[in-house]
């Protein structure tokens, strides 16, 4: 297993997407995901249960297009990686089992893999090779974390993230309130254009000196974000329109919402890259779609003179091919196979890169 | 501070005791919950009802804190569900998000009762749901002021929300139900 660019096979099932990508070293050979996103409008969320009978139906499918896709047959594969964590317990579940019978089956060694750092790991099929002094900020339903890089394949820091309320998730229960819809990101965001970002100052959380102290005496929760304050901020917002008998200016609030959120989360993943001395940021999560988030994180980290790297949307959200990439990574250091005796663990640790 | 209601020959339906308490910010909202937290044992079930935004996450940290579980409380939104083990060889705490689902048999799905003996389980948005879970249970109803009491100085709209809007109060509502709490009046 000493070979320069090992064909991975990545299984991803962490939340609603399964996914099975299969790549060569940092050369991306196939990344196909089946999403059960549809199944989960009307809750307004993900529910766990779908999304594991989602995942069981999906796998083998999904496996065989991935392979038909890349030109190659299990046989040829030399290392299979799995998301075990974190995500949501029973759809771990169903891509652990999955990897496991596979693994059993073919006897190619496998790879049990951290979900947020693949988020990272996938930036090698975009540019190869990650820049040195490095950091990571992750934004989707159910992250939202700003790390740093010391090492790929075994050193990742945690230094920041939130304390209630993903961003995502802080979007989705913002949609809730202004009715419209789930998922919240995309239409908020495509609102937001048509509204005035200035219109409505909602708080940014956790940026009150108490809580960032300074550099050199950071507060508890510099480097950590809070969402929880601007959602009681937008309700009571939305609230006293509808006292008054007044028309909700949704598109204004959806801006000004936007713009607290993009506010906060740049200038901490900003302020977090300077001071830890990171020269490199690079993105990633399905938030990572949203324009306005691109643009005020692009301004921002080039007038800061820190280089950003987004890789391409398909890879930014949830899929199989991040999986494949940073098991890859793995390979070529020499770091051994988790082999088959491990659990899926919801709550792993950024620290643990692999079990 | 509490409002006594009469203990013990409680009619079927009504609570055992109820108490409420105004909180004035997130910091003296946890600390009520820390205090209740302190007091509860293996098996109970709550319930936590409010607006979104009127500081269930907030109170259930704070239940955490009082139950001396591990830290790093967020809301079980995304997840539904999520256990917070006991660092100090109490009962855990089973934080549960009920707002998705639409009935009893999805909260099953989730397998609460498994556990549920030898654990704490807090229910957000789990009124008209949950209850069956248990034969006890206390509802605790947070509300703070809602934008329909507020106003800006002329009348207009308020437009500046700031960092510190969280310190407005809250008014919390305890109604303890069932066997469970006939000789356990915890606030």
């Amino acid at each position: 297993m000493t070979s320069p660019a090992p064909l991975v096979l990545g299984i991803e099932s962490s939340c609603d997407e399964t996914g099975v990508g299969i790549v060569r070293g940092t050369e991306l050979l196939a990344n196909t995901v089946s999403s059960s996103m549809d199944e989960h409008v009307r809750f307004g969320g993900v529910i766990p249960e779908i999304a594991s009978r989602a995942h069981l139906d999906a796998f083998v499918p999904t496996l065989q297009e991935a392979l038909s896709t890349a030109g190659v047959t299990l046989d040829d594969v030399d290392a299979l990686a799995v998301t075990s964590g974190p995500g949501l317990s029973g759809a771990l579940m169903v891509g652990v089992a999955a990897a496991k019978a596979v693994a059993l089956a073919t006897g190619k060694p496998l790879y049990a893999i951290n979900h947020l750092v693949a988020h990272v790991g996938v930036g090698v099929l975009d540019g190869g090779t990650l820049p040195s002094s490095l950091g990571a900020l992750l934004v989707s339903g159910g992250h939202t974390e700003i790390l740093r890089v010391n090492s790929l394949a075994s050193d990742i820091e945690l230094l920041g993230a939130t304390i209630d309320d993903a961003a995502g998730e802080a979007y989705d229960k913002v949609a809730r309130l202004l009715g419209l819809g789930y998922p919240g990101g995309p239409v908020i965001d495509r609102l937001a254009r048509e509204g005035d970002a200035k219109a409505i100052r909602f708080p940014r959380g956790l940026t009150l000196p108490k809580f960032l102290g300074t550099a050199e005496a950071p507060g508890k929760h510099r480097y950590d974000f809070s969402f929880s304050g601007l959602k009681t901020a937008v309700a009571r917002c939305v609230e006293q329109y509808q006292a008054r008998g007044e028309e909700v200016p949704v598109a204004d609030i959806a801006a000004s919402f936007q713009e607290a959120v993009v506010d906060v989360v740049t200038k901490k993943a900003v302020m977090a890259c300077t001071e830890q001395g990171l020269e490199n940021l690079l993105l990633g999560g399905g938030v990572a779609a949203n324009s306005r988030l691109r643009e005020l994180l692009a301004a921002r980290c080039a007038s800061a003179g820190i280089n950003l790297r987004i890789p391409p949307m398909g890879l930014c959200t949830d899929n199989g091919a991040m999986v494949a990439a940073l098991a890859a990574q793995l390979v070529m250091n020499g770091v051994r196979p988790t082999g088959i005796g491990f659990s899926a663990d919801s709550g792993q640790p950024v620290s643990q890169i692999s079990l | 501070m509490p409002d006594a209601a009469a203990a013990g020959e409680a009619q079927p339906g009504a609570p055992i005791w109820t108490a409420e308490v105004n909180t004035y910010g997130s910091e003296s909202t946890q600390d009520l919950a820390a205090r209740i937290g302190a007091a509860l044992l293996p098996g109970d079930l709550l319930l936590l009802a409010g607006e979104l935004g009127a500081g269930k996450t907030t109170f259930t940290q704070g239940l955490g804190v009082g139950l001396g579980v591990r830290e790093g409380i967020i809301s079980p939104t995304f997840v539904l569900s999520r256990v917070h083990p006991s660092v100090t060889g109490g009962p855990a705490l089973v934080h549960v998000d009920a707002y998705r689902l639409s009935g009893v048999g999805e909260l099953e799905d989730l397998d609460l009762e498994a556990g549920m003996d030898r654990s704490v389980t807090v229910v957000e948005w789990g009124t008209g749901m949950a209850e069956q879970l248990s034969d006890s249970r206390l509802e605790i109803t947070l509300a703070r002021e809602t934008g329909s009491t507020m106003g800006g100085r002329d009348g207009a709209p308020v437009m500046e929300y700031p960092e510190t809007d969280d310190d407005e109060p809250r008014t919390i509502t305890v109604r303890a139900f069932g066997p469970a709490w006939t000789d356990r009046r915890i606030l």
